[in-house]
C-alpha cells in the first residue's frame, strides 16, 4: 500500500502542478489578448500621473515591445521564482499589496468556512431527524439560501444589525462582531450545497442494507447516526472542500466591497477598475494555487479516509 | 398443527401491511414453535420480504402501517413502543439480509462492527468481546479469524461475508433468526456451504428459523414448514412434506411444476427430439427437421484463450475452451462466478479478441475478417442478455428496439421491417400494441420477451442466451423456456446456453461444458455429465442442487443424482 | 454564487429518471407562474407599467411603495417597479445567453471527452481541470474586466465560467451511458459508433445536462445581478437587477429601492431552482 500510495501521491501532486501552470497561462491569455485593453492604456492615461522615464522601466519590465508569447513566458518565469510584479496603479509591489490584504481575508474566509460547515451540519441532521414537520422545512432551506444574492444578504443583514439594532457599525469592518456578520454573509450559499450533498448522502446510506442491519442489532438512531452513516456521508463532501474555498474567494469581492474591509477582494475589485493587470493575474493565479493545493488535499486524503478507494485505481483517473 | 400450553416461539396473526395506500401484506398469520424453522416462500411482489421486515420492526412508519398481532414468546411487541422493543434486538431476534455485500458498512472493519454484536451479550471488557467475536468467527468455518476481523467487507468475497454475517447474528444467541433471501445472491456451491452452516448451528443452538426464500426447493429441504404466499397473502400452509408433495392450491400446485430441479422432465418434454414424435406441433410453414437428417455445426470454438492483466498478475479468463453446437441443439456452458463463461461469451460474440484459438461460425472462420464480413457474421449470431432490465435502451419504444437490427443490417424495406417486426412480437407472444411502449411499461418476463423477439428478427442461425431467466421470477422463466423451446423446434435454431444452474441446464441442454477458473473441467452430452459425472468439481456442483437430497420428487422417483462425497475445500 | 458547485449538487441527486406523468405538485405550478410574469415582462414591458424607466416626475423622489408607486420611487423620482420591469429583459437575456455558452461548449467538451476518451479525454480533461482551478466568480470578473464593462460582456463571462461545469457533467452521463448494456447490444447488431453515440448515448445523457442548464439558468442570474451590483454591466440608466441593488443601497432612508429588485431577484431564482429541482425528482 505504502510504495502504491506513494506513486499515486506523487502522480497527483504532478497533475495539480501542471493545472497551476496552464491556470496561469489561461489567466495571462484572457487579460492580455482578449479585445479591450493591454496594460499600455492604462500607462498612456495622464491620471496614471507616470513620468515618461517611468513607463519606459515598466514596459521593459513586462516586455511589452515584444510579442505575447515572450511576455507571457517573462511573466511566467517571474512567477515560478515568486516574482509577482509591480502594480501599475500604486507602483507597490504586488506580494505587497497581497501580503497586507491577506490576513483580512483569511479570517474572514476562514470564520466563513466554520460558519458554514456549522450551517450545514446543522441543517441535514435536522432534514433527517427533526419531527417531520420540521424536516420538510429544513429540507427547503438549501434551495432558499441558494436563491439569494450574497449582496442581498449582506445588505439585509447591515440594514438589520448595523442600522436598527446597533450590534456593529460599518465604520469599524474589522471588529469581532462586524466580521461575523461579514462571514455569516459569505457562508450562507456556500453551506447551501454542502447541506444538499450531506443530505442526500444521509438519505443515500441510511436506505443501505448495513443501517437496516445494524438497526436490527438494537442500535438507537444516534447510535446508528455516529457510528455508521456520518463518515460515508461526509465522504463526498471531502470532495467538494476545494468548490467550496474557491467559492469563499470569489464571495469576498462582494462581501469585502459591502462590508468595507480590505481584503483581496477589494484589491481585485480596485485593480478590474484600475486595470491593474499585474495585480488581477497575480491574485487570480495565487487563488488558483490554493485551490489546487486543497484539492490535491482532499485527494490524497481520500484512499485514507476511503477504505473501498483503490489508489492504484485512483493514480490512472 | 397441535396447539400446546407452551406459547409458539412466534406466532403472527392477521398481518397486514400497507405502503401508503397499497396494501402489500394481507391477513397473514403463522407459528413457529421453539428451535422450529419456517419457510415464507413467494415469488417479487408476495410480500415476503415485507412480511420479514414487519416481525423485525424495521418498516419505518414514515413509509409503511402495519396492524394485527405478532407475538414472540406469547409476548405482544408490533404495538410496545421502540423503547421496550429495542432491547429484544439483536439478542432475542438475529436477522440476516439477503446481500451480504451490502450488509456490512463498507467504510468500517469486520471487527468493528463486531463489538456491536458481541455487545449485545452484555459482556463490558474488550478484549473479552474480542475473543468473543475470534471464537465466532471460527465457529462459522472462517480460516484466519483475525484477518477477518481487520479486514473491511469489500476484502471478503460474498461467501465469507454471508459467514461473518451468521457469526455476528448467532453470537448474542438468539432464539430466532429472520433470514431474507441468505444465499441468494451466492454462488450455489457456496449457496449450499450456507445453508449447511446455519442448519447446524441452528441446531446446536437451538435457534427458531424464518426463512425468506424464492426457491421452493431450498425451501422444502431446510424447513419443516412452508407457507405460500402470492400478492401479500397466504395461498397455502402446512408441514414442507405435504405442501411440497401434495400442493392443495393451484399457485403452489404451478410454483412447484416450475421448479427445473424438481421436475426433470418439465422442459425436456418440449425439445426438438420429443416434439417430434408429435408432428402436429410443428407448423407447416417451418420445414421439419428431420432427426436422423445430419446437422451442420454451426458453432465450433477451438482452444480460446485470454488473459488479462490484473494488478500486476496475468490472469487466464478463458484458457483453452472448446466447443461446438449443431443446428437445432443447445450447448450449455455451466459455471460459478469467475469460471470464465461471460468470458468466453464475449469471445465467441467478437465483443474480445481471443489471444489465441479459432471461433468459426457457419463454418466461417472469424479470424482475419474485414469489418463488413464481422457485421455478417453477427447478423448469424445473435445474443439474448441476463437481464432485460438493462439491455433494453429505456428511452426507446419497443417497436424501434426490435427494429434496430433490421435497420442496422438494412434488411428489407420499411414496410417489410414493419411486418417482420410484428411477426417477431406475434412469435414472442406479445400483443401488437406494445410496440408503442417504453421498456419501463413492461414488466420483466415482457422484456425478456422482446430481446428474444430483438435476436430473431433478423432470422439468426446461432443464439447465445446469457442466463436469460435468472433475473425472473420462476413462473415467468418457465414461460421463456417454454417459448424458447418452441422457436428452437420452430426454426431450427442452435443455442449456446450459459447458466450458473444445473438444474435447468440438464432440462434444456443436449450438450454441456463445465467449466472452472477458466477451463472446461467436463464435457459431453447431458446425460452423460448428469448421470456419470467424473471430474469432483462437476459432482459438488451437482450435490449442490437444492431439492436433490432428503426430497421425494411428486411422482415419487427422486432425481437420479448420485450421492457425492463434499468438497474437502470450501470454495469461497 | 457560481457554477461550480453545482455539478456536485446535482450528483448528489444521482441521475435524473425518466419523467413520469403526474400531476404539478402546488409549489411547482407557483413558480412556473412566477417565471411566466418574468418572461412577460421582459418580452412586453410596456404592458405591465405605465411610466417610463428612464423619465421621472422631479415632485415624487423617493416616495414609499404606495397604490401609484408598488415599489416606491427612486432619488429621480422614477418609478421603482417601471425600472424592474424594464430591466428584466437584459437580465434575463443575459442568463440565457450565459447558459446558452455554457450549455453548448460545455456540453460540446463533455461529449468529445466521454465519447472519444484517450489523448483528447485526457486533454480536455486537464482544459477543464484548469478553467475549475480558477474560482468561477474571479474568472468571471477576470474576463468581464478583460473584455469591457457591459451587461452582454458580463453575460460572456458567466457563460464562459460555467463551462467546467456542464463538461464534467455531459462527460459523466456519457461515460455512464456508453458503459451500459443497451449500448454494447446496438454495437452488436452492427451499429457504428456515431449511429451509437446519436440514438442511444444522447437521448439518454442529455437529460441531466438539461436539468444543469435551468439550474445554471438561476445561478447565472445570480452572477450576472453580483457583476452588474459591482458596476460591470451596463451604466445607468439601464435598470439591470443587480444594479438597481447596487444604486439603491446608498439611499438608507428608502430601504424599498433595494428590497423590491432584491425580491424580485429571490422570487426568480427561487422557482427556477424548484422547477430544476421537479425536473430531476418528479415528486
Amino acid at each position: 500500500m505504502s510504495s502504491g500510495y506513494g506513486r499515486f501521491a506523487l502522480a497527483r501532486a504532478g497533475q495539480a502542478a501542471v493545472v497551476v501552470l496552464l491556470a496561469y497561462v489561461l489567466t495571462f491569455l484572457v487579460i492580455s489578448v482578449l479585445p479591450g485593453d493591454a496594460i499600455t492604456n492604462s500607462l498612456r492615461d495622464p491620471q496614471s500621473g507616470l513620468s515618461e522615464a517611468d513607463i519606459q522601466r515598466i514596459v521593459s519590465y513586462y516586455g511589452l515591445d515584444q510579442p505575447v508569447l515572450v511576455q507571457l513566458a517573462l511573466s511566467l518565469g517571474r512567477f515560478l521564482t515568486g516574482e509577482l510584479g509591480f502594480s501599475l496603479q500604486s507602483n507597490l509591489a504586488v506580494s505587497q499589496i497581497v501580503g497586507d490584504a491577506l490576513p483580512s481575508t483569511l479570517t474572514l474566509a476562514s470564520t466563513a468556512l466554520f460558519i458554514a460547515v456549522a450551517f450545514a451540519v446543522a441543517i441535514a441532521y435536522g432534514a433527517h431527524y427533526a419531527p417531520p414537520r420540521w424536516a420538510g422545512i429544513l429540507r427547503c432551506i438549501p434551495s432558499f439560501f441558494l436563491s439569494v444574492p450574497n449582496f442581498v444578504i449582506g445588505l439585509v443583514l447591515i440594514e438589520l444589525f448595523a442600522f436598527r439594532l446597533h450590534s456593529f457599525t460599518t465604520t469599524d469592518p474589522n471588529s469581532a462582531t462586524a466580521t461575523l456578520f461579514a462571514a455569516v454573509t459569505l457562508a450562507i450559499p456556500v453551506s447551501a450545497p454542502l447541506a444538499e450533498v450531506l443530505i442526500a448522502g444521509l438519505d443515500h446510506e441510511s436506505r443501505q442494507e448495513y443501517a437496516l442491519v445494524a438497526r436490527s442489532r438494537g442500535l438507537t438512531g444516534a447510535q446508528l447516526f455516529a457510528r455508521h452513516l456520518v463518515k460515508p456521508s461526509a465522504l463526498p463532501s471531502v470532495a467538494m472542500i476545494a468548490l467550496i474555498v474557491g467559492e469563499l474567494l470569489g464571495g469576498s469581492v462582494i462581501t469585502e466591497t459591502i462590508f468595507g474591509r480590505d481584503g483581496i477582494g477589494t484589491v481585485v475589485q480596485k485593480a478590474v477598475t484600475g486595470e491593474d493587470q499585474p495585480v488581477l493575474q497575480a491574485v487570480v493565479s495565487l487563488s488558483a494555487v490554493v485551490f489546487v493545493a486543497v484539492n490535491l488535499a482532499a485527494d490524497l486524503l481520500t484512499p485514507l479516509l476511503d477504505p473501498r478507494v483503490n489508489v492504484r485505481e485512483a493514480a490512472n483517473a | 398443527m397441535p396447539e400446546s400450553h407452551v406459547p409458539p416461539l412466534l406466532a403472527v396473526d392477521g398481518l397486514h401491511v400497507s405502503y401508503g395506500r397499497k396494501e402489500v401484506v394481507r391477513d397473514v398469520g403463522f407459528r413457529l414453535d421453539r428451535g422450529g424453522s419456517l419457510a415464507l416462500i413467494g415469488e417479487s411482489g408476495s410480500g415476503k420480504s415485507t412480511i420479514a421486515k414487519a416481525v423485525l420492526r424495521l418498516l419505518q412508519p414514515s413509509e409503511a402501517s402495519v396492524t394485527g398481532s405478532v407475538r414472540l414468546d406469547g409476548k405482544e411487541v408490533l404495538a410496545v413502543p421502540e423503547r421496550q422493543f429495542r432491547p429484544l434486538r439483536g439478542r432475542q431476534l438475529g436477522f440476516i439480509p439477503q446481500d451480504p455485500g451490502s450488509a456490512l458498512n463498507p467504510v468500517r472493519t469486520i471487527g468493528a462492527q463486531a463489538h456491536e454484536a458481541a455487545a449485545l451479550t452484555g459482556e463490558r471488557d474488550p478484549g473479552a468481546r474480542r475473543r468473543m467475536i475470534l471464537e465466532a468467527l471460527e465457529q462459522v468455518g472462517l480460516p484466519d479469524p483475525v484477518r477477518v476481523f481487520d479486514s473491511y467487507p469489500h476484502q471478503l468475497s460474498g461467501g465469507m461475508l454471508q459467514r461473518v454475517l451468521i457469526a455476528l447474528t448467532v453470537l448474542p444467541r438468539p432464539s430466532l433468526i429472520v433470514a431474507d433471501e441468505p444465499t441468494s445472491a451466492l454462488d450455489v456451491t457456496v449457496q449450499k456451504l450456507i445453508l449447511d452452516l446455519l442448519g447446524d448451528l441452528r441446531k446446536e443452538l437451538d435457534i427458531g428459523l424464518l426463512l425468506i426464500t424464492h426457491d421452493l426447493a431450498i425451501a422444502a429441504e431446510r424447513t419443516e414448514t412452508l407457507v405460500v404466499l402470492k400478492d401479500g397473502a397466504v395461498q397455502e400452509q402446512g408441514p414442507s412434506a405435504q405442501v411440497f408433495a401434495a400442493p392443495r392450491t393451484d399457485y403452489a400446485r404451478e410454483l412447484q411444476a416450475d421448479v427445473p430441479a424438481l421436475n426433470p422432465g418439465r422442459y425436456r418434454s418440449q425439445r426438438l427430439d420429443v416434439a417430434l414424435k408429435e408432428p402436429r406441433d410443428v407448423p407447416q410453414e417451418f420445414p421439419q427437421e428431420s432427426a436422423t437428417a445430419d446437422r451442420p455445426v454451426q458453432v465450433s470454438v477451438t482452444g480460446i484463450t485470454k488473459r488479462f492483466q490484473t494488478r500486476g498478475k496475468e490472469v487466464r479468463a478463458v484458457d483453452g475452451v472448446s466447443f461446438a453446437v449443431e443446428r437445432g441443439r443447445t450447448h450449455a456452458l455451466v459455471g460459478e462466478s469467475g469460471s470464465g463463461k461471460t468470458t468466453a461469451v464475449r469471445l465467441l460474440l467478437g465483443l474480445e479478441q481471443p489471444d489465441s484459438g479459432t471461433i468459426a461460425v457457419g463454418g466461417q472462420s472469424t479470424a482475419g475478417l474485414s469489418r463488413a464480413g464481422i457485421r455478417d457474421v453477427r447478423r448469424h449470431l445473435q445474443l439474448v442478455y441476463q437481464n432485460p432490465f438493462i439491455s433494453l435502451d429505456p428511452t426507446w419504444r419497443v417497436g424501434r428496439i426490435v427494429r434496430e437490427p433490421l435497420d442496422r443490417f438494412g434488411v428489407g424495406t420499411t414496410a417489410d421491417r414493419a411486418d417482420q417486426v410484428r411477426d417477431a412480437l406475434q412469435s414472442v407472444g406479445l400483443p401488437a400494441d406494445v410496440v408503442d411502449r417504453r421498456p419501463g411499461q413492461l414488466s420483466g418476463g415482457q422484456r425478456q420477451r422482446v430481446a428474444i423477439a430483438r435476436a430473431l428478427v433478423v432470422r439468426p442461425d446461432v443464439v447465445v442466451l446469457d442466463e436469460p431467466t435468472s433475473a425472473l421470477d420462476v413462473t415467468v422463466q418457465a414461460g421463456i423456456l417454454e417459448l424458447l423451446a418452441r422457436l428452437q423446434r420452430e426454426l431450427g435454431l442452435a443455442y449456446v446456453f450459459v447458466s450458473h444452474d444445473l438444474a435447468l441446464v440438464r432440462q434444456v441442454a443436449d450438450t454441456v461444458s463445465v467449466l472452472r477458473s477458466g477451463q472446461v473441467v467436463e464435457q459431453g452430452t447431458v446425460d452423460q455429465v448428469f448421470d456419470q459425472p467424473r471430474h469432483p468439481y462437476t459432482r459438488a456442483l451437482l450435490d449442490a442442487i437444492p431439492g436433490t437430497t432428503g426430497l421425494q420428487s411428486p411422482t415419487g422417483t427422486a432425481p437420479d443424482i448420485q450421492e457425492t462425497p463434499k468438497l474437502a475445500e470450501a470454495s469461497l | 454564487m457560481s457554477a461550480d458547485l453545482n455539478f456536485a449538487r446535482l450528483r448528489s441527486d444521482g441521475a435524473a429518471s425518466i419523467r413520469t406523468r403526474a400531476a404539478i405538485p402546488p409549489t411547482v405550478l407557483m413558480s412556473l407562474l412566477v417565471v411566466l410574469v418574468v418572461v412577460l415582462w421582459s418580452l412586453f414591458p410596456s404592458v405591465f407599467t405605465g411610466y417610463s424607466p428612464v423619465n421621472g416626475d422631479t415632485g415624487s423622489k423617493l416616495d414609499s411603495p404606495s397604490l401609484q408607486h408598488w415599489f416606491g420611487t427612486d432619488y429621480l423620482g422614477r418609478d421603482q417597479y417601471a425600472r424592474v420591469v424594464y430591466g428584466t429583459a437584459s437580465s434575463v437575456t443575459s442568463a440565457l445567453v450565459a447558459v446558452a455558452i455554457g450549455l453548448v461548449a460545455g456540453s460540446a467538451i463533455g461529449l468529445a471527452s466521454g465519447f472519444r476518451g484517450g489523448w483528447l479525454d485526457a486533454t480536455l480533461g486537464r482544459f477543464v481541470d484548469v478553467l475549475l482551478a480558477i474560482p468561477g466568480f474571479l474568472l468571471a470578473v477576470v474576463i468581464v474586466s478583460s473584455l469591457g464593462f457591459q451587461t452582454i460582456n458580463a453575460a460572456i463571462a458567466t457563460g464562459v465560467s460555467a463551462v467546467a461545469v456542464f463538461a464534467r457533467l455531459m462527460r459523466a452521463e456519457v461515460i455512464r451511458v456508453r458503459r451500459s448494456t443497451f449500448v454494447e447490444a446496438s454495437y452488436l447488431e452492427g451499429g457504428n459508433r456515431l449511429q451509437a453515440l446519436l440514438t442511444h448515448v444522447l437521448p439518454n445523457a442529455y437529460r441531466p445536462v438539461l436539468v444543469l442548464a435551468v439550474l445554471q439558468f438561476g445561478t447565472s442570474i445570480l452572477v450576472i445581478a453580483s457583476l452588474a451590483f459591482l458596476g460591470y454591466g451596463d451604466p445607468p440608466p439601464s435598470s439591470d437587477w443587480g444594479l438597481l441593488v447596487a444604486s439603491g443601497k446608498t439611499y438608507v432612508t428608502a430601504p424599498w429601492l433595494v428590497y423590491a429588485p432584491a425580491l424580485v431577484i429571490v422570487a426568480t431564482v427561487l422557482s427556477i431552482n424548484r422547477i430544476s429541482r421537479w425536473l430531476r425528482n418528479p415528486s
